[in-house]
C-alpha cells in the first residue's frame, strides 16, 4: 500500500467516525434520544423552574455562532487555492464581544436564580 | 595518546568488517510505513468499536441519552454550548487537514472561542456547586443511619445520626411512627418503652426531616423485640 493510499483510508477513517457520531448525536437530539427536557428552564433557590430569557438568548448565539463559522470553513474550502494550505477562519472580536456577552447573560441570570432569587408561593 | 595505542586502534578499525550497504534502522521508510498501518488499523478498530457501542446504546453499548444532562436529569444548557462549540471546530479542523495536507493554523479567535465556551462550562458548574443543589444533583438530601438494627422493651437506646448534603443548615426534626412506641430526643437518640409497654415484636420508624427544606427526609426502621 502506497503513502497516497495510506492517507486516503485515514481520511476515509476519521471521516466515517467523525461523520457517523455527528450523525448519531444529531438524530438523536431530534428525535428525543438525548435527553433535553428543561433545556431552556431555569431553577431557583427553593427548587421552583422558571421559563429562562438568558437560556433561550445564549441557545440562538451559540446555534447562529457555529453555523455562521461552519459556512465560513465551507466557503473557505470552495475558493480555495489548489496546493496552498488553508488556515482555520479567524473570529471576529465583535462576534466574540457578543458571544462574551451573551455567556455573561446567561450565567449571571442562572448566578441570581440558583443563589439569591426566590418566587414566592402562587407565582 | 600513547604511540603504540594508536597504532592499536588502527589496526582494529582496518580489521573490522564493512558496514551492510542498507542496514534497517528505526527511522528507515519500511519501518515509519509498519508501524502507519498498525497504527491506522488500530485506531480504525477503535472508532468501529466506538461507534458500534454508540449505536448498540443501552445494555454493554455507551449510552449517549445524558450527554447534556445534569445529574438531576434535566438538559444543561452549558454542556449544550460545549458540545456544539466542541463539534464544529473539530469537524471544521478536520476539513481542513484534509484539504491541506497538514494541520492547519489555529487562529487566536478561534481559541478565545473554546476558553469562552469552556470556561462558561466550568463557572456554571461552579455556580451548580454553590447552591442548595450541589453538584450531586439529587438536590437538598438528608441521610439516616444507626449503631444498632433493633432494640428490646426497656433495653439500650440506639443513636440515630442525620448526615445532611446540599444544605447549609444540618439540623433536623425527628419523629417516631408509632408515637407511643418510645421516645427519640432532639440528638436522634432513641430511647425505648419500658417492659409491657406496648406489645412486640414491631417495627418503629424514626424519620429525620431538615429544618431548612422541609422535602429533604429520611426514614429508617429498626426491630422492637
Amino acid at each position: 500500500m502506497s503513502d497516497s493510499r495510506l492517507a486516503l483510508l485515514t481520511q476515509w477513517e476519521v471521516t466515517i467516525f467523525l461523520g457517523g457520531l455527528a450523525a448519531i448525536i444529531a438524530f438523536r437530539l431530534l428525535t428525543g434520544g438525548i435527553n433535553t427536557r428543561y433545556l431552556l428552564y431555569g431553577k431557583t433557590k427553593t427548587g421552583s423552574r422558571y421559563f429562562s430569557p438568558e437560556r433561550v438568548q445564549l441557545l440562538l448565539f451559540t446555534l447562529g455562532t457555529a453555523m455562521f463559522y461552519l459556512l465560513q470553513v465551507i466557503n473557505s474550502l470552495k475558493t480555495a487555492t489548489k496546493g496552498v494550505p488553508q488556515p482555520l477562519p479567524d473570529i471576529s472580536n465583535e462576534t466574540l464581544a457578543l458571544l462574551g456577552g451573551s455567556h455573561m447573560l446567561y450565567l449571571g441570570g442562572k448566578a441570581y436564580a440558583m443563589l439569591l432569587k426566590t418566587i414566592p408561593k402562587g407565582e | 595518546m600513547h604511540p603504540a595505542f594508536l597504532v592499536l586502534l588502527q589496526a582494529a578499525a582496518q580489521s573490522s568488517p564493512t558496514p551492510p550497504s542498507n542496514p534497517i534502522t528505526l527511522d528507515s521508510p519500511k519501518v515509519t510505513f509498519f508501524a502507519a498501518v498498525v497504527a491506522l488499523g488500530f485506531l480504525g478498530g477503535l472508532g468501529a468499536a466506538l461507534l458500534f457501542l454508540v449505536l448498540k446504546q443501552k445494555k454493554g453499548g455507551i449510552d449517549l441519552s445524558s450527554l447534556v444532562s445534569e445529574p438531576t436529569g434535566e438538559a444543561s444548557m452549558s454542556r449544550f454550548q460545549l458540545l456544539v462549540f466542541t463539534f464544529v471546530i473539530a469537524v471544521s479542523f478536520f476539513l481542513l487537514v484534509v484539504n491541506n495536507g497538514q494541520f492547519p493554523e489555529t487562529p487566536n479567535g478561534v481559541l478565545l472561542l473554546l476558553g469562552i465556551s469552556s470556561s462558561s462550562y466550568l463557572v456554571s458548574k461552579g455556580i451548580q456547586a454553590s447552591s442548595s443543589e450541589g453538584l450531586s444533583g439529587g438536590g437538598p438530601q438528608i441521610k439516616i443511619h444507626s449503631d444498632r438494627a433493633s432494640t428490646n422493651l426497656g433495653g439500650p437506646t440506639v443513636q440515630f445520626q442525620a448526615d445532611a448534603t446540599g444544605l447549609t443548615n444540618p439540623a433536623v426534626t425527628w419523629s417516631l411512627d408509632p408515637p407511643d412506641a418510645g421516645a427519640i430526643d432532639v440528638n436522634g437518640l432513641y430511647t425505648p418503652p419500658a417492659a409491657g409497654a406496648v406489645n412486640t415484636p414491631m417495627k418503629v420508624t424514626i424519620t429525620a426531616v431538615s429544618k431548612e427544606d422541609l422535602r429533604a427526609k429520611d426514614t429508617e426502621t429498626i426491630d422492637l423485640v
